[in-house]
């Protein structure tokens, strides 16, 4: 069997479980893969053979634990990938995740781990005029980067306007944000700011006071 | 029977545990964890109830220290039932922190606190209908007061229950809630927890991530947006609900003036400078009294009994090393945490990392540093120990490298015992300035080297409000007391040595090892080296050990003003004292120890030498 083939399959049957917390069948793979249910069987063999998956008499498969690293490394190599070509190179999402499909197979763990590392780095700001918001990033746990793109943020406004929160970009450092009541839709109040954009916001009657960098990282919009 | 208060920092939980326990209470270190759990007893009809006061949170999820401790603590059956602790003036922010806590399904009461200040804000808290939606017993009361204090006990003891509450998350929450409760059988809090990432059971958080990377890329938001964002509309509902809102009336807030960066910062430096100030004339004043009298009372008397010498010197060192602890921690230090504990808990400390925010940003770290930064003017000791309220390991490491360079209160009695007083008032300043332009070029040069990302300040600023007296004085007391635990055992031992080195004449073959440096590097007399060995001590004994080695307290008369001034400030500057290495290796590991103390001596005796060097 092709490598790519056994990667697509070990790909399938780990997202099909994340997905319905159990296996799927023969029939689902086929669906899932394009590939006639018969032709799945044979793959199945192999695949057994290959130690990736344990097949049961009922007819079931569960992945070993060498498939679901393998099937893991594919979908991570599949999201690192589309969230480059449609997050930086600004590629429909559509396209991107087929373009990836194919990439994932060839591209090497190390070109990963680096394109990874890149994605994650404050510097990778996608081109400018290129409509594609980086928060909004396919990738978990990737670091956002301190400006917003379409809406403003905390600090484009002034000492008593009363905002409502969009969105906070960054993951990684907002969940204290989050926990102090900063989720989208709430209402915040400015209640100070200076020169240096540092802030105190008025969220939920407490007084919260921000560094610029994570003031500019919650995006708001005036009261309508 | 042990019941454990838990809530919002600034909720009133201390005041309320102090209340109910009085004296007695001790502080006992949670495993795995540097954070203090306060516990005390409390007698009730006859039955024991141990009391526990949590660490003021934010939320259960989260990764702080505090956090991670109080989750464990519940997890880990720390108590049998609760007593939770909320804010009448921040309700609806207080009961984000208690649904989480209601879904760990442990009895609890609800105490509803500084019921007095809400009505005084037009806010009417409908306390049996919060009981209603909770599913527990609800009861205001105001601490400040003593109101209703002593029913908190008898209620949590006869009426806590289980809360019933359950609130609905969005819908693809509650599926992969019931897919995990269905695949991996476990409670519904415990795959909260692990759709968010957290949790000790590595098959479940398995699970748990793949479901919620789906969920992520359907909303776009991650998953524990989505489940704060629900607790916190449910809470607004509640609070909705609960609160009857008159017309608020325009009051009067201190904070137009204190967080305006005028005059806001000009009250900050007054603020500060008068703390040091103050610290430094009673201090001075305390020393005198306890250091007189110990010479007086039990030096005197000890040298006097004809001891073997080699007993003799031992047993002096003991002594010796006990009369610098008590000279140090109580005048000083103890002071120091007397103001520092009433400005915290003003909440005056808040907004001075606020002001702080942009100069501590200059230097790499952000305003929340400043905190260590001042106490660092009382004593490195308990300000490396305060470093952990920094986030990350590179603001950490900054922070230390600066502490160990700020003029601590025993560096200040060298300064002025030695440059105040023989060399002139303004040279004794323009050595803090010395210091002040050092501290900024090792944040600038340190700030580039140390490897790591930078956050910011995220910190809530507390209503200001008159600290109690009893707290303040209760807090300056623990601290003292970690203080001690730390630098008396390290005086002691390092007194011994010094005074064995002494007695078999290693510190005399110290001394002509190192002369060249000392006298033709640095121009100082050949045993000025024992005096700033004996700085490592600590630090005002530099200034001591150099009278006594002289020969006369009158300095000037055998030294010229550029080696005293020399000598101030390679000893001021030169190798961390011991306690704060201690301390330093204990919190950031040998080798930040090991660095902060290379740097400082070389940067001691660098500054010493271009003086020598200028000045001659």
């Amino acid at each position: 069997m092709r490598t790519s083939l056994r990667e697509d399959y070990l790909e399938a049957i780990l997202i099909h479980t994340g997905r319905f917390s159990y296996p799927p069948s023969a029939q689902d793979l086929g669906k899932a893969l394009n590939i006639d249910e018969g032709d799945v069987h044979t793959h199945m063999d192999e695949l057994a053979h290959h130690g990736d998956i344990s097949q049961h008499d009922d007819g079931s498969i569960t992945l070993t634990d060498q498939g679901t690293a393998t099937g893991r490394q594919i979908i991570k190599k599949h999201e690192t990938l589309q969230c480059f070509l449609s997050d930086i190179l600004g590629m429909d999402r559509s396209s991107a995740s087929d373009e990836a499909c194919k990439i994932e197979h060839a591209v090497s763990d190390e070109t990963i781990d680096r394109l990874g590392d890149y994605l994650r780095s404050p510097v990778s700001q996608p081109p400018s005029g290129n409509q594609v918001n980086p928060e909004r990033s396919c990738l978990r746990g990737v670091r956002v980067h301190d400006s917003c793109r379409y809406a403003h943020s905390l600090v484009d406004f002034e000492e008593g306007e009363r905002l409502v929160v969009r969105d906070i970009l960054g993951r990684g450092c907002s969940k204290r944000l989050l926990d102090l009541g900063v989720v989208p839709g709430q209402l915040v109040v400015i209640k100070r700011k200076l020169r240096n954009r540092s802030i105190v916001v008025q969220v939920k009657d407490c007084d919260v006071a921000l560094s610029p960098e994570n003031a500019s990282a919650i995006c708001v919009e005036r009261m309508p | 029977m042990k019941i454990a208060l838990i809530g919002n920092p600034g909720a009133g939980k201390s005041l309320i545990f102090n209340q109910l326990t009085g004296l007695g209470v001790e502080v006992n270190k949670y495993p795995g964890s540097a954070i203090g759990l306060e516990c005390g007893n409390v007698c009730y009809k006859n039955e024991k109830v141990e009391l526990v006061d949590l660490p003021g949170i934010y939320s259960l999820d989260g990764d702080s220290e505090e956090e991670v401790l109080v989750r464990r603590f519940l997890e880990r059956g720390g108590a049998d039932s609760l007593i939770s602790v909320v804010d009448a003036t921040k309700l609806e922010r207080n009961l984000y922190l208690l649904t989480q806590i209601a879904e760990y399904g442990l009895p609890m009461v609800i105490v509803v606190n500084m019921i007095d200040a809400a009505e005084r804000q037009g806010l009417f808290i409908d306390t049996g209908r919060l009981g209603t939606i909770f599913g527990s017993v609800v009861l205001p009361t105001a601490a400040a007061l003593g109101k209703n204090i002593d029913r908190i006990l008898p209620l949590a003891l006869t009426s806590s229950q289980p809360p019933t509450l359950r609130i609905p998350y969005d819908h693809h929450i509650e599926a992969a809630l019931r897919s995990l409760e269905k695949t991996m059988g476990t409670p519904r809090q415990k795959n909260l927890l692990a759709l968010q990432g957290t949790g000790d059971d590595a098959a479940l958080r398995d699970a748990a991530t793949s479901i919620a990377t789906e969920i992520e890329q359907r909303h776009r938001m991650s998953v524990g947006q989505i489940i704060a964002t629900n607790r916190h509309n449910f809470a607004q509902g509640v609070s909705a609900e609960v609160i009857k809102q008159s017309p608020e009336k325009k009051r009067f807030d201190l904070d137009s003036i204190l967080t305006r960066a005028f005059p806001g910062i000009p009250i900050l430096c007054l603020i500060l400078f008068s703390l040091l100030l103050s610290v430094f004339v009673i201090g001075s004043w305390m020393e005198g009294w306890i250091v007189g009298g110990f010479t007086e009372f039990i030096l005197t008397p000890y040298t006097n009994l004809g001891l073997p010498p080699l007993v003799e010197r031992v047993g002096y060192s003991v002594l010796v090393a006990i009369e610098a602890g008590l000279g140090i921690a109580f005048p000083f230090v103890f002071t120091f945490y007397l103001g520092l504990s009433f400005l915290e808990d003003t909440g005056y400390m808040t907004r001075a990392a606020f002001l702080a925010d942009r100069s501590m940003h200059r230097l790499g770290l952000h305003g929340e540093a400043i905190i260590p930064m001042v106490i660092g003017f009382g004593c490195a000791v308990p300000a490396v120990m305060s470093l952990r309220i920094l986030k990350t390991r590179r603001e950490q490491t900054i922070a230390a490298f600066l502490i160990t360079l700020v003029p601590c209160s025993a560096r200040t009695v060298v300064i002025a015992g030695i440059v105040a007083a023989f060399v002139g008032i303004i040279w004794a300043f323009s050595i803090y300035l010395i210091v002040l332009i050092l501290i900024i070029i090792t944040a600038i040069v340190m700030s580039r080297l140390t490897p790591g990302e930078q956050f910011g300040m995220i910190v809530e600023m507390p209503s200001l409000r008159k600290p109690s007296a009893k707290l303040v004085l209760q807090k300056s007391w623990f601290r003292i007391k970690e203080f001690l635990f730390i630098a008396i055992p390290l005086l002691i031992a390092t007194s011994v040595f010094l005074g064995l080195f002494q007695y078999f004449g290693v510190i005399d073959m110290f001394q002509s090892l190192v002369a060249p440096i000392t006298v033709s590097l640095l121009g100082l007399p050949a045993y000025a080296s024992t005096a700033l060995l004996f700085g490592i001590f600590r630090k005002e004994l530099a200034f001591e050990t150099l009278a006594v080695l002289s020969g006369t307290a009158d300095l000037g008369s055998v030294m010229t003003s550029v080696q005293l001034y020399t000598f101030a400030i390679v000893s001021i500057l030169f190798i961390p004292c011991i306690s704060t290495v201690a301390v330093l290796y204990k919190q950031l590991g040998a080798k930040i120890a090991l660095l902060t103390s290379v740097y400082s001596l070389f940067l001691g005796m660098l500054i010493g030498v271009i003086i020598n060097i200028l000045m001659k």
